[in-house]
């Protein structure tokens, strides 16, 4: 070893460079984006959902991130356009996912618009998909004797129904539900928005 | 000092690394420059997607091509006992406000042109056409046949649409005549069939639902227009939509969800939802948004393409795809994402519920690109002018 | 179980066993090479070098493809020609609207030639219009085009109920404008050759012969949802008619081609149901066209006497006019 220090030199270049490329530039380029057009920031029920959604693990199964019809078929899904930065200006931190476990939720609240059927699933996802593999959340729900006044009571097939009393949300479950709702990205995105556009040629014949 | 330290001799890099490193920086700068590509031709699409929303780019001669001709005819001689001429009529030579009425609106009522009496039944362009496209749809017909050259604005449009909102068809030419312009002449009057109650127990079940389900309108919404894989449902043919809920508690049609829901329906309920959506005319919410060629898919939905043995879809969904009850549906303003999804499922087999399995061979000759072209191109077009009393139901 | 052998190669056991190490390193070579060649091969299918993905077979319509094409529409040329043809493609399609005058009932001629009379085996004008004149002994005389599309008005569309009260007149403009269409459909065709797919294919007859009942079932069957169950067609919900009538008032009359068993029948195992062509059996497609072919339809124009002189003069073979199903005489016609 006796060119030393040429080597630390040349070793701290290249971990600049990638920093510079993978990191700031990136950074640089994303900072100066304006939230898409259409796109609502969340309420305080929706952002306590988000809570739920991270706290509930959900991003280990979906992903938030359609891509475009010239990569997958995620369009024909129903799953929404491919998605572009500034549709995540009010995600701090964004919450992409990389699997796909499960359907990807970006637009979920476009193409599952309804609240029971959300409550329905989370409780148990096999009330309706018998083959779902999703885990069941019966801890956001309570069992109640009767419904209260301002409880949401939930709708189930007869042989997932409790024998006696009614299923009713709790307030964790209502919220997550409320977020699942908002993830609609239906606006267009804007045309110079930031995305990678790889493979985009390949759609021809379109 | 023992140790001896080796003398390093000077080696020059190996050729072959050499020529590694070399074709690696060659193929980086391929890539960049690919995605460049990549990146014009996104940023185009995007552009196209925000243009289809916002501003159509269409003249008036190619508008009335692509949104009157399948009805009206080229040459605007309409259809003998079913669509009215466009030339020598008095809506057009009237002021030009009444064609945008009629355009923003549609009609649902008998009209008088020349000597002949329509029943006629058109579709609100409201929710299809921008005011540009309005102002020059306008001026093209009103001076291609009727020789009428005042001009429309684009504020006169934006006004009348904010009250097009409020109120539904035109109920006729008598209704038009009484409302915009004395000067059409007499018109017939609305026929006595009666408007259709609203049957308190569909709108129970659609809007609140039956207690052991999820309510219709929950995802289908309170128009029945539907969004994103939720189809619409406004305007469908009654008896369409209560096969369907039929057919997914026999297993025919395959969708948990529906499945669930048709099991808690009695048949006399599917029969009353199938009429209460039946007469719903709702504007579209429909968007081009899988990227489709929207030229070959109006190509496959007028023409078909007859060398892979495909009717065109017209032939069967009649010839505005308003349909033709009680086996074929509507298909203009339905959802790309519902559409494209239905023609996999006939391939696929989890739908097999299609007269004389008729959809099943057809679907499997159409390939990826012309399903996304043909989803595209019904999504553009406006929706069904159902016709809003039970006396005058769909076709026969 | 290879970083074993390789212990025992090191381990000197070469020597002892030669044989084994060269197997082994040939089998590492063979497999590495062989995963080798998959990846590549992988990636050249991926690139879509061996074949088109995402095409889809074309098996149904391998003959049609194979058959004369016309010229496509964006081809109709502008300036008067091109305008004539735009014409006489609109009568063709449209043909109530635009020639409403001569049609008495809810026929285009679309309704028969499919495709804008593009398409092989359902009658293509491509194929007709490099047929004529010819003689026929439907009217034992030399027919120019101009005769035979008379024909089409005066029974396929039955023109004695039109506005009119007949087929165009000689030299009409309907004739010229359909005659042009016909005309530049057929760029390219071989003049007098007898082109494959021309007319309706001839059908064999079976060894059951045909019979309305059994035909009804198929009707039932394979017929009604679009032409409705009483034959009569379906309207939109503007009463544009999508699916042409069968029998009844609104349909073909009693002197058209199509009220023959053998020429309807021919028809229908060729294209119907509509994108199903060939799906019915030749039993099938004769026992429907026999049931549709025994209804009651517009009267023949030509008849002057009673219907059996006529059944005689210009009704043989394959009809059923003038005949008797169930006591009931077939060939009055339609009030």
């Amino acid at each position: 070893m006796n060119r030393m220090v040429p080597l630390a030199i040349l070793a701290l270049a290249i971990l600049a460079f990638a920093t510079l490329m993978l990191v700031i530039a990136p950074a640089i380029q994303i900072r100066s984006e304006a939230p898409t057009p259409g796109l609502k920031p969340y309420t305080a029920q929706q952002l306590r959902g988000r809570t739920q959604y991270v706290a509930q693990g959900c991003i280990y199964c979906h992903s938030q991130q359609p891509r475009s019809i010239d990569q997958a078929p995620d369009a024909e899904r129903g799953w929404g356009r491919a998605s572009v930065a500034s549709d995540y200006a009010y995600d701090r931190p964004h919450l992409l996912g990389t699997m796909r476990t499960g359907p990807d939720l970006f637009n979920v609240g476009a193409r599952l618009p309804s609240r029971g059927w959300h409550l329905t699933h989370l409780y148990q996802p096999r009330a309706i998909f018998g083959w779902s593999i999703m885990p069941a959340y019966p801890y956001l729900f309570e069992r109640k004797e009767h419904a209260e006044p301002g409880d949401v009571v939930i709708i189930l097939p007869a042989d997932r129904a409790p024998k006696k009393g009614v299923i009713v949300a709790k307030r964790e479950a209502l919220d997550l539900v409320a977020y699942l709702q908002s993830l609609d990205h239906t606006f267009p995105a804007p045309t110079r928005a930031v995305r990678d556009d790889g493979y985009a040629e390949k759609g021809e014949p379109r | 000092m023992e140790s001896f330290e080796p003398y390093e001799e000077f080696k020059p890099i190996p050729l072959p690394v050499l020529i590694i490193a070399v074709a690696l920086a060659l193929w980086g700068v391929f890539t960049l420059l690919d995605n460049g590509k990549a990146v014009t031709v996104g940023r185009a699409e995007r552009s196209d997607q925000i243009a289809d929303q916002h501003a159509n780019r269409q003249n008036g001669a190619e508008l009335f091509v692509s949104r009157c001709a399948t009805c009206h005819q080229p040459n605007g001689s309409g259809v003998e006992g079913a669509i009215p001429p466009l030339a020598s009529s008095p809506f057009l030579k009237a002021s030009p406000e009444v064609a945008m009425h009629i355009l923003l609106n549609g009609i649902d009522g008998p009209i008088r042109v020349g000597d002949a009496t329509f029943e006629g039944h058109m579709p609100s362009f409201a929710s299809v056409l921008s005011d540009a496209d309005i102002v020059r749809l306008v001026t093209h017909v009103r001076g291609t046949f009727a020789d009428r050259h005042d001009l429309l604005t684009e504020g006169d449009v934006a006004t009348a649409r904010l009250l097009a909102g409020r109120r539904g068809a035109w109920q006729g030419g008598q209704e038009i005549a009484a409302r915009l312009d004395a000067s059409l002449g007499p018109q017939p009057p609305m026929s006595s069939a009666t408007q259709a109650a609203i049957d308190p127990i569909a709108q129970k079940l659609v809007s609140q639902g039956n207690g052991q389900t999820w309510a219709c309108a929950s995802c289908h919404g309170m128009r029945g227009q539907g969004s994103a894989s939720v189809p619409r449902l406004a305007g469908l043919p009654a008896a369409y939509i209560a096969k369907q809920l039929g057919d997914y508690v026999t297993g025919k049609r395959r969708n948990e969800t529906m499945q669930l829901v048709a099991r808690t329906l009695k048949p006399q309920d599917m029969r009353r939802i199938g009429d209460y959506y039946s007469v719903m005319r709702a504007p579209s919410n429909a968007r081009a948004s899988l990227g489709g060629d929207l030229v070959r898919g109006e190509r496959l939905v007028l023409d078909g393409d007859w060398a892979r043995g495909l009717p065109s879809c017209v032939s069967c969904h009649g010839p505005s795809t308003f349909g033709v009850a009680p086996s074929f549906p509507a298909l203009s303003a339905q959802h790309p994402e519902y559409t494209a999804a239905q023609l996999t499922a006939w391939v696929s087999g989890t739908r097999d519920n299609s007269t004389g399995r008729l959809m099943n061979g057809i679907a499997a000759r159409l390939n990826d690109a012309d399903r996304r072209a043909v989803a595209d191109y019904l999504a553009t077009l406006p929706p069904v002018p159902a016709p809003a009393t039970r006396g005058r139901t769909n076709g026969k | 179980m290879e970083s074993e052998e390789r212990e025992r190669v090191e381990g000197g056991e070469e020597r002892a066993r030669p044989l084994m190490g060269r197997g082994v390193r040939t089998a590492i070579i063979a497999i590495g090479g062989g995963a080798a060649l998959f990846v590549i091969a992988s990636l050249a299918f991926d690139a879509g070098i061996f074949s088109d993905r995402g095409e889809v077979p074309m098996s149904p319509d391998v003959a049609q493809a194979q058959m004369f094409q016309p010229p496509a529409e964006t081809s109709i040329p502008d300036g008067p020609a091109g305008d004539a043809v735009r014409r006489g493609q609109a009568i063709f399609v449209n043909t109530a609207s635009n020639a409403g005058d001569f049609v008495g009932n809810g026929v285009a001629c679309a309704s028969c030639h499919l495709d804008s009379g593009r398409r092989a085996n359902s009658a293509p004008m491509w194929a007709a219009w490099v047929a004529y004149p010819k003689y026929r002994s439907k009217n034992k005389q030399i027919n120019t085009m101009e005769d035979r599309i008379k024909g089409c008005f005066t029974y396929s569309m039955n023109a004695q109920a039109s506005k009119s009260g007949g087929p165009p007149p000689a030299g009409h403009a309907v004739y010229k404008d359909l005659e042009t269409y016909m005309h530049w459909l057929a760029t390219g065709a071989p003049t007098g050759a007898n082109m494959p797919g021309a007319g309706y294919p001839t059908l064999e007859k079976t060894s059951l012969g045909y019979e309305p009942a059994r035909g009804q079932k198929v009707f039932v069957a394979k017929c009604a949802a679009c032409h409705g169950a009483d034959g009569a067609g379906q309207l939109d919900i503007n009463g544009r008619i999508v699916f042409p009538p069968l029998w009844g008032p609104n349909s073909f009359n009693w002197g058209a081609g199509m009220a023959r068993v053998n020429t309807a029948a021919g028809f229908i195992k060729a294209n119907m149901p509509l994108g199903q062509g060939s799906s019915l059996t030749d039993q099938q497609a004769w026992d429907v066209a026999a049931y549709i072919d025994s209804q009651e339809r517009p009267k023949d124009p030509r008849q002057t006497g009673s219907i059996e002189e006529n059944a005689k003069a210009n009704h043989g073979g394959d009809s059923y006019y003038g005949k008797r199903i169930d006591g009931r005489l077939v060939g009055v016609g339609t009030p």
